[in-house]
């Protein structure tokens, strides 16, 4: 009932309404607003819009800076473009050195706080260290630790399967040097950081290194790269590297230093091969060696490049340069007969001069080929200081060296006006004078070629090098037929025959300095020589460092050394034998191949 | 007449814009395509770098001599055993 009521009481009214009084009549309306108001109304609205598109106008044209900046931080990224460090080869092409992409694995460690145990054991047997050592460096007070640099890709991948939350891990490179301790001094090796620290990875570095490089892209919702917009710093790969360096000869200098260190119970080792033609360093051997791969027992006398490096009084091997200069100055010819006296004792300017055999009256060849400090030494007196000294500078000795090799050593020559006539007569026969076993070597060159020397080089030469001339091709030749005799059954170093070859060189002991006085137990034998004499093609040189076997002169320990080393070089080499090889098919003493 | 020109002018001016669609469409997918050339490049490098690494390993001079030595049971040549054929020689 009252529902109806209300009802008819609306419906009533409206009824009313439609047909009372019109709007428009109706008294409210009729009142007349002013006109101003809705213009104001009007102009607040224009103002509002105006205000709108002068804002807009101000931060999307005037003023853009901050929304292009941060409209570009949210689709465009700076991509790395990686740069390898370049590779090492070796004359034929063998790869001595190579970086390979790699991962360090660090933590953070706030993050990592909560992982389960038996994943991070997992982790620590992955990254092979002990559990404790891993949970030690992750109790680190840093927010950030590199637990493993340097782990390999497919450890790294393993790891991030195990999806422990705070790892992280970053691209780095690893050097890998796939011929180990082969080439150890002659390559080096690398830091962590891809930063050469030896031997041609150091000399060669701002070479190697890689330029890495980056580029802008716009980067979709995807990942995909939508566009380039360039490249903002170009990525330069480093450079190629091609050493002189003949990774067999090297393997057979190596070999046969270590086995010659071995059988003489030295303390250390080493050997040098230089190409005559090019003056390339084919083979640089030294004992005891290291794996570049694997560095962390790592010492000094290991590192040490003692072919480089160390300098030693050469002795007797110095003996030829002294002759020659006396026989290019036309004092001497290979004929000349001189006294070397048959008490095996000379005296001048103080000294006593010794020889071990006393040989009488010999000519050139023969003081060569025994070895005769008394028989130099009355040479000596016919040179100059000064023209000694010009010979042994214009050599390389005492001058410091130019190989692009660090740490090259310069050797010891004393100014020519500081001599006294005993030291003129020492420095004839290799004492009181210092050098290292290359610098050695290289000056052997001028007998080798003809009578020039030629630029070393431990990057492969493409070019014939230029020589200075130092002695005539006539002395040099003559030289030659000296040294041969060295090696033959009556010269010092008989032991350094090759069967097959002709091969020529000058055995050499010095006492070392210790404490600034020779030892009279501690000898450096060294044995330099030139192989094939027909062609010559290499010079090698040999240094045997403190034999404490019964042996340890030059003749005993060096030259031995030196014939095998010679004998595999040349076959491996295919160097056709130029001896009278149909004679010494069976040798006396049949040579063992090294291993 | 201005009506068909209009009409022309606002057909071509569609035309041109979907080309331009259509060119930035094919850019993207040619640049993808440059990317993931480039990632292969740069992976095969990598191969190629491994596979050299491989055969300087494998063909260290220590390791031949040792099978040669052991496995196939050479030995060196010895002047004592070889004949050596010397051009022009007796």
């Amino acid at each position: 009932m009252k529902q109806a009521a209300t009802g008819s009481r609306a419906a009533g009214s409206r009824v009313a309404a439609g047909k009372g009084v019109a709007f428009s009549k109706s008294p409210v309306l009729a009142v007349r607003l002013p006109d101003w108001r809705s213009r104001v109304v009007l102009f607040v609205l224009f103002a509002a819009f105006a205000l709108l598109v002068g804002r807009a106008l101000w931060v999307q044209v005037v003023n853009n800076d901050f929304l292009q900046k941060q409209g570009a931080s949210r689709y465009m990224r700076t991509q790395e473009l990686p740069a390898t460090r370049g590779k090492i080869f070796d004359r034929n092409g063998v790869v001595l050195a190579s970086s390979m992409p790699v991962k360090s694995v660090s933590a953070f460690t706030e993050d990592i706080k909560g992982a389960p145990s038996d994943k991070l054991r997992e982790l620590a047997t992955l990254l092979d260290m002990p559990e404790a050592d891993l949970l030690k460096k992750l109790a680190s007070d840093r927010s950030y630790v590199y637990l493993k640099r340097q782990v390999e890709m497919d450890v790294v991948a393993k790891i991030e399967k195990l999806g422990i939350e705070g790892i992280d891990t970053r691209k780095e490179y690893k050097r890998y040097y796939p011929q180990g301790e082969v080439m150890a001094h002659m390559v080096g090796f690398t830091n962590v950081e891809d930063v050469g620290q030896e031997a041609m990875e150091l000399a060669q570095q701002k070479n190697l290194v890689g330029q890495p490089g980056s580029r802008r892209v716009i980067r979709d919702r995807l990942g995909h790269i939508v566009e380039d917009v360039g490249l903002a710093r170009e990525p330069h790969d480093g450079k190629d590297l091609h050493l002189s360096v003949d990774s067999k000869l090297q393997y057979i200098a190596l070999n046969s230093i270590k086995e010659a260190v071995e059988k003489f119970k030295a303390k250390a080792g080493a050997a040098v091969v230089l190409d005559v033609h090019t003056g390339e360093v084919l083979a640089l051997a030294n004992w005891p060696t290291y794996n570049p791969n694997d560095r962390s027992r790592l010492t000094g006398e290991q590192l040490r490049n003692r072919v480089i490096t160390d300098t030693f009084e050469p002795g007797s091997s110095l003996k030829p340069f002294t002759v020659a200069l006396a026989l290019d100055k036309g004092l001497i010819k290979p004929s000349t007969l001189i006294d070397t006296t048959t008490s095996g004792r000379y005296f001048t300017g103080g000294h006593t001069i010794r020889d071990t055999h006393a040989h009488g009256v010999i000519d050139i060849g023969t003081i060569i080929q025994k070895s005769s400090n008394i028989g130099t030494t009355k040479i000596s007196e016919m040179l100059t200081a000064q023209e000694m000294w010009e010979m042994f500078t214009k050599v390389g000795f005492g001058q410091a060296p130019r190989y692009g090799f660090p740490g090259a050593a310069a050797g010891r020559v004393r100014p020519y006006k500081s001599w006294r006539t005993v030291a003129k007569a020492n420095m004839s026969f290799g004492q009181g004078i210092s050098m290292s076993l290359l610098q050695l070597a290289h000056a052997w060159l001028i007998f080798a070629r003809d009578g020039d020397v030629i630029p070393l080089s431990f990057q492969k030469v493409t070019e014939k090098p230029a020589g200075q001339q130092i002695i005539s091709p006539r002395t040099a030749a003559q030289m030659r037929t000296m040294v041969e005799s060295v090696v033959g059954p009556g010269g010092t170093a008989s032991l350094a025959q090759v069967a097959g070859y002709r091969i020529g060189g000058k055995t050499g002991t010095a006492q070392k300095v210790i404490d600034g006085r020779y030892s009279q137990t501690h000898y450096v034998g060294n044995f330099v020589g030139i192989a094939p004499m027909s062609n010559p093609r290499f010079v090698i040189a040999v240094m045997i460092d403190d034999a404490s076997g019964p042996l340890h002169t030059g003749g005993s320990v060096a030259a031995p050394t030196f014939a095998v080393l010679a004998a595999n070089a040349l076959r491996a080499d295919n160097i056709p034998p130029d001896s009278t090889v149909t004679d010494i098919i069976i040798p006396e003493h049949p040579l063992e191949e090294s291993n | 007449m201005t009506g068909k020109m209009n009409i022309v002018l606002t057909t071509l001016l569609v035309g041109c814009a979907l080309s331009v669609v259509n060119a930035r469409f094919q850019a993207r997918h040619l640049l993808i395509d440059l990317d993931r050339t480039q990632q292969q490049q740069r992976q095969l490098d990598i191969d190629w770098t491994q596979l050299q690494l491989d055969q300087s390993t494998l063909g260290k001079n220590e390791r031949i001599e040792q099978i040669a030595r052991s496995e196939l049971t050479m030995a060196p040549v010895t002047p004592a055993r070889t004949q050596y054929l010397t051009e022009g020689g007796k």
